[in-house]
């Protein structure tokens, strides 16, 4: 008798659009600017990326020469049918954050409601298994309110996605747009785009840069949890993307211990930090590091908690984890909720949808 | 147990090519100097199929911070994932962790035929 799979649901899973791509969604002057001015977004890594493919994994380009994770068709032989997933988040390639915009944030705006009108008639539409990110102009909170509002209720849109960049995630400046993830039912995840490692600039070497990827989330995490978002907010939830999770324990103790310190800075925090944190923030595994399985439970257990590790691929990138090789076995207790669990709890519209294609 | 992969010819050096032995998938890649070289077509990191990766050189260690030196053109296997790098004329090493190495078999040219066996 076959074995029966194991539920996998990856919360990371970049779709690709290319700009040309985005060209019907979107109005002049802004599809003149791709058409006819040949924009791209100015990046700010120094680095090429160190894969043999670039960015991707070297063999997900698609037969007919399309770039990876820009077939639909391909990505479901590959990943969604190859691996046999039960769900899967779309976080797309493409991020109209202020990294990225040097202040031309027209541009920006209109990209991002683009890039949502994209996914969902490509993708969430397309497969009963994909479920979107709303992907927002994070520098001006109206227009991401308003973007929020127009998409934020499709039955497949679960999350928003939050670049991280220069001004911490707990500043008041972005609360409306927690308000609007509250309204929407919509959680919400930070994905590590390009962000500098260490006072604004980057190290010498790519590897650097790549080993401390956790350090800007750290500043993340701490900043929402201090500034009382989640007191304030109390349904918001975050997921953090990309950066593994063997940080969190650490950061958990920390931000207790200083809380126990310094709580007269921040008396509207009525709980330890780590108690929050289990309520509110889980991580994706990847890239996840190298450990043996009595290495994987230490690391949960000094979380406190087995509810806050989700399983992601990164699929179609350079540093891909298989969901069959990546992680040591791990107890089917265990495994059934980094796997799958905790993200089917996370994200409240997967669980009402039930991976039905909206009528 | 045994099996053909291809004619010599068909093998360029500095190229590869993907085979099964039984039931083992191997790679056979052929180096710069002509040599032919079977190891086993599965990366021991997270198991992405090494043929979907390329052959290349690699930066040689070193004791100087700054100092790159390309060694071995056309003697890595670099694996499509991750890039992990393995030493196909070292016993399939993976550079960074020497201790590991993948599986090689034996080659042998019979006849102009590229056959692999163990």
């Amino acid at each position: 008798m076959a074995k029966k799979k194991k539920p996998i649901i990856d919360v990371d899973i970049h779709e690709r659009a290319t700009y040309y791509d985005l060209v019907p969604y979107l109005d002049n002057p802004w599809a003149k600017y791709i058409t006819d001015a040949d924009w791209t977004q100015e990046k700010h890594l120094p680095y090429p990326i160190m894969g043999i493919d670039g960015l991707d994994r070297a063999d997900a380009k698609s037969p007919d020469g399309r770039p990876a994770g820009n077939s639909l068709s391909f990505l479901q032989e590959q990943l969604l049918d190859g691996v046999g997933h039960e769900y899967g988040i779309l976080t797309s390639a493409m991020d109209p954050s202020p990294s990225s915009m040097h202040g031309f944030y027209g541009m920006a705006e209109a990209l991002a409601p683009a890039l949502n009108d994209y996914e969902i008639e490509n993708w969430l539409d397309k497969d009963d298994r994909l479920y979107g990110s709303v992907h927002i102009a994070a520098q001006n909170p109206q227009a991401a309110v308003r973007e929020i509002e127009r998409v934020g209720d499709h039955p497949k849109m679960v999350q928003i996605l939050l670049p991280i960049d220069r001004t911490p995630w707990g500043d008041p400046y972005y609360h409306p747009i927690f308000e609007a993830a509250e309204r929407h039912n919509l959680m919400i995840a930070m994905h590590h785009n390009e962000p500098p490692s260490y006072y604004g600039n980057y190290p010498r070497y790519f590897v650097e840069w790549h080993s401390v990827m956790p350090n800007t989330h750290m500043v993340q995490i701490s900043s929402m949890i201090f500034n009382g978002v989640f007191e304030k907010y109390p349904n918001l939830k975050l997921m953090m993307l990309e950066a593994g999770f063997i940080y969190a324990p650490a950061l958990m103790r920390k931000m207790d211990t200083q809380y126990k310190y310094l709580r007269h800075e921040v008396p509207w925090i009525t709980e330890m930090p780590s108690e929050t944190m289990k309520k509110h923030v889980k991580f994706s595994t990847q890239p996840v590091d190298e450990l043996s399985k009595e290495e994987f439970e230490q690391f949960v257990e000094l979380m406190g908690s087995d509810e806050m590790v989700c399983f992601s691929t990164d699929y179609p990138h350079w540093d891909y984890d298989s969901p069959h090789n990546a992680l040591p076995k791990l107890d089917k207790d265990l495994e059934d909720k980094v796997f799958a669990e905790n993200a089917r709890s996370f994200y409240p519209k997967l669980q009402a949808v039930g991976g039905k294609v909206p009528l | 147990m045994k099996t053909v992969v291809c004619k010599q010819e068909e093998l360029e050096p500095g190229n590869m090519i993907e085979a099964k032995l039984g039931p083992i998938p191997i790679v056979v890649c052929r180096t710069l100097d002509g040599e032919f070289y079977a190891l086993a077509n599965k990366c021991l990191h997270q198991g992405a199929t090494l043929s979907k990766g390329m052959i290349c050189g690699a930066a040689a260690p070193t004791d100087t911070p700054g100092e790159y030196d390309y060694i071995k053109e056309g003697e890595i296997l670099r694996c499509p994932w991750h890039g992990i790098e393995y030493d196909i004329k070292n016993e399939g090493r993976m550079l960074a962790d020497p201790q590991r190495k993948l599986k090689s078999f034996n080659v042998d040219i019979e006849e102009g035929n590229v056959v692999v066996s163990r």
